[in-house]
């Protein structure tokens, strides 16, 4: 009787891990700090209030908003790009979607590999397809922060009080005191 | 013992139970086990897969094992013939069946939504497959009764090998990379094959410019299977009507348009084709009617879109901007379709009752067709497939 090895069908060879942060700057003062927008509702308020919280208790220099062109997949290169050229660490949120969870953690380590310091973004609801996609781009222990579900149906002051929530992990995961 | 006998599922004839082979029930065990323990399974049992057994799928085409047929770059991860065969030979497909397997990554690789992550998403759509050309007879694909039904294993497992490489390849295990809030139960299969023979319209794939005698594979990214009584009616006005009724359900909205694929039993066909109607004809009806108030739309929080995601949401959301429709001549009334092609039709089902189905296909911007198709190849390389 022929006897045959079983076939993997995942195809799933090790992909070269590369498990590197990019440096830390020990400080915030006076740096750029990107705003990457998935278009998701309240993105654009939570990194608002995010940016406003690192002036004034980081003393950032400046934040600047970038908006993904889809939220389902990972920034685009030319983006990617020119948010390294023009910053010195980046915030992007807010995964709290299927897709949009897997590429905001996608576009941390992207910015991570690109030597810019980054925290992602994702709702508690969307932990799991986070860690997925971390393992998926060779960076299983990647650290991303996840709000509080949901962030959707904020109203303002409820968002403001999530980004108070959220800036003390935003800060220490850049590596800055607070 | 000897004479004992049981009939066979399939009524088939008597079967004498010493020509049942016989098994290692710890090794089938075993097997099974390994599998559901590697997570490489849609929860049903898979057929165990060796290098021997795949040479016999590779074999079916002129392809290079290691041609990509369906990338999503985002997730680093891509299908190359051999892997796509490999999940077919686990799906329970026979090794003929793999050029219908092919056609339809072929197809699906067209598609806008998959490779840009829509199986990732809560709102849990699944691919679907709709099968034409002689291809059908000569692997039994189920055109008629229970066409979406169980019971046909080709049917069944052209579906199953799609999802198989979708969780295997892919890694879109639900609960992981798959967030599908509830999803629907055309994700374990859904291949259909078109009733050309009960059908009183040329068939799907003639649309695309091939003839009759070719073999093709739609792809459709679908939500839902809903079905259509209407069993009352000879007057295709009637019909035309009940159908849009479902099609322009608020409850389909998540964008400002949806698209449907008709699947007409052969009774409806005929009371469409008995009075003079067209396929492009039932198209432009449906479209016509595929219309709601704007009130209706405010009732349920729909009578805008998101500046953002296009979505649909209340006009008083801070995020809200006027649809399309209301800038139009008739802004009351709001079209949930661009087109009459957004209406796609194709025939299946027993021709013993007027019950039909609207599948609704997922789309997010317009599209002149909401489906990609592939020609079937068997062995040898032709022309190549083009997106519709």
């Amino acid at each position: 009787m022929v006897r045959e090895a079983l076939l993997d069908p995942t195809g799933m060879d090790e992909r070269a891990a590369d498990g590197t942060l990019a440096p830390r700057p020990g400080t915030l003062r006076g740096l750029t700090v990107g705003l990457l927008d998935n278009t998701k509702p309240n993105a654009t308020e939570l990194l608002a209030h995010l940016g406003a919280g690192l002036e004034s208790r980081a003393g950032v220099g400046e934040t600047r908003l970038y908006t993904k062109d889809y939220f389902g997949t990972p920034v685009q290169e030319d983006l990617l790009k020119q948010i390294a050229a023009e910053c010195d660490v980046v915030v992007t949120a807010v995964g709290d979607c299927g897709s949009c969870s897997a590429a905001t953690v996608a576009d941390g380590i992207l910015f991570e590999h690109a030597g810019v310091p980054a925290v992602s973004i994702t709702s508690d609801s969307f932990l799991m397809p986070g860690r997925a996609m971390a393992r998926l781009q060779g960076f299983p222990g990647f650290e991303f922060l996840a709000a509080r579900h949901p962030i959707a149906s904020l109203d303002s002051d409820e968002l403001r009080r999530r980004a108070e929530e959220l800036l003390p992990d935003v800060l220490r995961v850049l590596g800055a005191e607070g | 013992m000897a004479e004992l006998t049981h009939e066979t599922a399939s009524g088939a004839a008597p079967m004498e139970l010493g020509d049942v082979p016989a098994a290692d029930p710890a090794e089938i065990r075993a097997l099974m086990e390994f599998y559901d323990e590697r997570g490489w399974t849609d929860g049903l049992p898979v057929v165990p897969v060796t290098e021997s057994y795949v040479a016999e799928f590779l074999a079916t085409t002129a392809s290079d094992p290691d041609e990509v047929l369906f990338a999503v770059p985002h997730l680093n991860r891509e299908l190359t013939v051999r892997l796509a065969a490999i999940n077919a030979a686990l799906a329970g497909c026979r090794p003929a069946y793999f050029p219908v397997v092919q056609a339809a990554w072929e197809a699906i690789a067209q598609e806008p939504h998959p490779r840009r992550g829509i199986w990732q998403s809560t709102t849990g759509t699944a691919p679907f497959t709709v099968v034409n050309g002689p291809v059908r007879t000569e692997l039994g694909l189920n055109s008629e009764g229970n066409v979406f039904g169980s019971g046909f294993r080709a049917n069944a497992t052209i579906g199953r090998a799609i999802r198989l490489a979708l969780i295997n390849v892919f890694g879109l295990h639900p609960h992981q990379l798959d967030q599908a809030t509830q999803a629907t139960p055309a994700k374990y299969t859904a291949c259909i094959a078109e009733n050309e023979e009960q059908s009183p319209w040329e068939p799907l794939h003639t649309e695309y410019g091939l003839d009759r005698a070719e073999s093709a594979v739609t792809a459709y990214v679908v939500r839902s299977v809903i079905h259509i009584e209407a069993r009352h009616t000879q007057l295709p006005e009637q019909l035309a009507l009940d159908l849009a009724d479902t099609i322009r359900r608020t409850g389909a909205l998540i964008h400002e348009y949806t698209n449907a694929l008709l699947v007409l039993c052969p009774e409806h066909a005929r009371v469409f084709a008995g009075a003079g109607w067209s396929k492009e004809d039932v198209r432009s009806f449906v479209y016509e009617h595929a219309v709601r108030p704007r009130a209706e739309l405010a009732a349920v929080g729909k009578d805008a879109i998101s500046h953002h995601t296009r979505w649909r949401l209340p006009a008083s959301h801070p995020d809200a901007m006027p649809d399309t429709a209301a800038g139009s001549d008739d802004p009351d009334h709001v079209h949930v379709m661009t087109g009459p092609s957004s209406v796609q039709i194709v025939v299946a089902g027993a021709n013993n009752a007027g019950v039909s189905a609207v599948v609704e296909i997922f789309g997010l911007a317009p599209r002149e067709r909401p489906s990609s198709y592939s020609r079937v190849r068997a062995g040898s390389a032709t022309a190549r497939s083009s997106s519709s």
